[in-house]
């Protein structure tokens, strides 16, 4: 498709998700479009169900409702014989996956693979991509994630930051039209948070297409186009991220913003996590 | 004490730990090529796959090697016109074919057992991370799960193959000449048993500890990449 | 299907199982004691204890089962007699072969139950024994009232583990001509020229076995976990 023809289809929509562990309910219901170079924030308390809306687009978590469009292409669901919600094709989930890059908290970087290794690995083995090409473009992403000299070292010899960099790049390796980052640096002691934001920032600036579940409301301000405040399974705000991180409409989220114990909230909070929106 | 019963004997003690290496590799090479299958189906979530894996694996680990050896050696003369129909008879007529079946289809179960343990112990991330990028069904499993969990398992399999070598012992029972069939045969004609027994114990204790020790390199050259402790270490009974 | 017609030898492996399990819990009971003196010697302040201990076990998981149930059923007789030749004295010595399969098997399970024990004291939280320091106990008394009641816990499953494995390792004794569950089935198969049918019944019954110990032992181990934190 090209850029002017028609109305643009978002490169990932998502439509009235919901999901349930067990009788907690962690998605009630949340839609979202990400159009090609938005940056989207996604913030919310812990146990808000930032990380499940993420691992349920790409399929990690199974969605009991709701659709989801990567590209214009909705991953058809059915069920198992167990009546359990299940992707009706297989191999359809494996080449959605391709199409969107993860980059998870604490990084899953495959242990047993260099650094290098861990980049390659998908474009050989998943996309067939010609061994010296993808080694071509590892070195390429390597450098620019600042990771070059580490290229043949093992995960468990980098630092927290280090391996977060490097799973950027595994992800980007993909070239994937949406990267997901589930909060990227929160595994990361506080003086490596920077290094990896800024590798993100770059991205943002190269004009990619991510959601990103973050605490960081500094860095959502500066980087993100639009933020989405999740709160007990649902949209509880959304807009441009400086018009609704400036000037947040609901308590709740000005509570978020500015409590330190943001993380915690719903935990040591017990009167905030009723069942009842309060205005 | 005189040991020139003993000086005499050794070049046949070593021919007959010659014959204990070869069978405990052949053994544990076909085992190991067994059990990542019967591994994997032990795992599956289908019934027609995770139950004839789950039979085979409690009977070999549930009853003694010996039986097994009987079974197959001793028990297949029961089947001898089906065995003869099917072309297989002339196998089942030698000691060392029915030696190295028995020793395989044992060690494939203890090594299976091993392999779903290091399988489950693959963290969930990085599988998680492989389906990210699309990787699912058997690539997954070459790619990333068995390697890591071949890693995970090698202290225990190192346990496993030092009890498959002194299981091979009892291959001497059908007639077999390992160490052990040497050390007999020797103190049936000499009436010296302690001596060779010892001897023979002896040979075994060095190739025992030689192998654990060549594996235990082994082991801290592969586990470079990994600051983590291995699943399942030493000490863990799992003879026969 | 193959039918088990065991053509009146039944009988015999039913008392071959008996004394399968006779001799499985004597070589058990006497695991259990070579288990806490080698797990003692380990632990001790005593530089010949540990080299005692430690040699122990070294040997034993380094020689196969085999040369040593026949070592101590052919060798240890002769060499004795050999001894006694020596100080001049004529002596025949005949070892019964339940007593030495008793001996050997607990011997050799020994050396795994000495594993077991050393790791279940060492499982045992330091604090407990502090506490134990703190109220004035001495090393015997804190022992017997602090240390061995919390170290079952730890050993349980292991020492069921050493009893399955151990169970096994008793058919071994048919090779010393005890008539236990495997050397019936192997008598049975030689009068009927029926090996498989005995071999495969003889089979059945160790399986058994090993089912219901793994039963009981997760019953047991339930019980033991009473009033302890599953980790």
């Amino acid at each position: 498709m090209t850029p002017d023809a028609g109305p643009r289809e978002a490169a990932l929509r998502v439509t009235n998700l919901h999901k349930a562990f067990g009788s907690l309910d962690v998605l009630r219901g949340v839609s979202l479009a990400a159009h090609e170079h938005d940056v989207i924030a996604v913030m919310g308390a812990s146990g808000s169900g930032k990380s499940t809306l993420l691992r349920c687009i790409n399929l990690l978590d199974i969605p009991d409702a709701g659709e989801v469009h990567v590209g214009g292409e909705l991953i058809h669901m059915g069920f198992d014989r167990r009546g359990q919600r299940t992707p009706a094709d297989p191999r359809q989930v494996d080449r959605i996956r391709t199409r969107l890059g993860m980059v998870f908290q604490r990084f899953n970087l495959w242990s047993h693979m260099t650094v290098l290794q861990n980049i390659v690995e998908a474009p050989i083995r998943v996309l067939g991509v010609p061994r010296r090409r993808a080694m071509e473009q590892a070195d390429h992403l390597l450098r620019k994630v600042g990771l070059y000299d580490k290229r043949d070292d093992f995960p468990a010899y980098l630092s927290g930051g280090q391996e977060q960099r490097a799973a950027i790049a595994r992800a980007l390796a993909m070239e994937p039209e949406v990267l997901l980052l589930d909060e990227p640096t929160s595994a990361l002691d506080p003086e490596l948070v920077g290094e990896v934001l800024k590798v993100i920032d770059d991205l943002a600036a190269e004009g990619r297409t991510m959601l990103i579940v973050t605490h960081e409301i500094g860095f959502a301000r500066a980087v993100s186009s639009r933020t989405i405040f999740l709160h007990q399974g649902m949209v509880s705000e959304q807009g441009p991220s400086r018009q609704v991180l400036d000037e947040p409409r609901s308590e709740r989220f000005r509570q978020f913003l500015s409590g330190g114990d943001w993380g915690r909230s719903a935990l040591t909070t017990p009167s905030q996590s009723g069942e009842n929106e309060s205005p | 004490m005189d040991l020139a019963i003993v000086w005499e004997s050794l070049p046949r003690l070593l021919e007959g730990a010659v014959l204990t290496l070869e069978i405990t590799f052949v053994s544990l090479l076909a085992g190991l090529c067994l059990a990542v299958p019967v591994a994997i189906a032990r795992l599956s979530h289908r019934r027609i796959l995770w139950m004839p894996a789950y039979g085979y694996m409690l009977y070999f680990r549930g009853t003694p090697l010996l039986v097994q050896l009987f079974l197959v050696y001793y028990g297949s003369g029961q089947f001898q016109p089906l065995l003869d129909q099917a072309g297989v008879w002339f196998l089942f007529r030698e000691a060392y074919f029915c030696a190295v079946l028995t020793l395989t289809l044992n060690t494939a179960a203890y090594t299976a057992e091993i392999l779903r343990g290091a399988i489950i112990a693959v963290p969930r991330g990085e599988i998680e991370a492989a389906r990210s990028v699309g990787m699912s069904g058997l690539l997954l499993y070459r790619r990333i799960i068995l390697p890591k969990a071949f890693r995970l398992a090698l202290p225990a399999y190192t346990n496993e193959a030092v009890f498959l070598l002194q299981a091979t012992s009892l291959v001497s029972i059908i007639t077999l000449l390992d160490l052990t069939g040497v050390a007999r045969i020797i103190v049936a004609r000499s009436f010296e048993p302690y001596k060779l027994y010892i001897a023979a114990g002896l040979i075994y204790l060095v190739i025992t500890y030689t192998f654990v020790l060549v594996s235990r390199r082994l082991e801290l050259r592969l586990s470079g990449h990994r600051r983590e402790q291995p699943v399942g270490g030493v000490g863990s009974a799992s003879g026969r | 299907m193959v039918t088990l017609d065991l053509h009146g030898y039944g009988w015999m492996l039913w008392r071959g199982l008996g004394l399968t399990i006779l001799v499985g819990l004597g070589a058990m009971a006497l695991a259990v004691t070579f288990g806490l003196l080698g797990a003692w010697g380990k632990l001790s302040r005593y530089r010949a204890a540990r080299g005692l201990a430690g040699t122990y076990t070294t040997v034993i998981r380094g020689v196969p089962e085999l040369i040593l149930i026949l070592l101590v059923y052919y060798g240890v007789p002769t060499l004795i007699q050999d001894l006694a030749a020596r100080a001049g004295h004529d002596l025949r010595v005949d070892l019964n072969p339940f007593v030495a399969g008793i001996a050997t098997i607990g011997l050799i399970y020994g050396a795994f139950a000495t594993e077991v024990f050393r790791g279940a004291f060492q499982a045992v939280p330091r604090d407990q024994v502090e506490a134990a320091r703190a109220f004035g106990m001495g090393r015997a008394l804190m022992l017997r009232r602090i240390l061995l009641p919390q170290m079952w816990r730890f050993a349980l499953p292991g020492l069921g583990n050493v009893w399955m494995v151990l169970i096994k390792a008793t058919a071994l004794i048919s090779v010393i001509q005890l008539e236990e569950l495997m050397r019936s089935a192997d008598i049975a198969a030689r009068a009927t020229r029926l090996p498989f049918t005995f071999f495969f019944a003889a089979s059945l019954f160790y399986l058994g076995i090993t089912i219901v110990s793994m039963v009981i032992q997760g019953r047991i181990e339930s019980w033991s976990y009473r009033g302890a934190q599953r980790g």
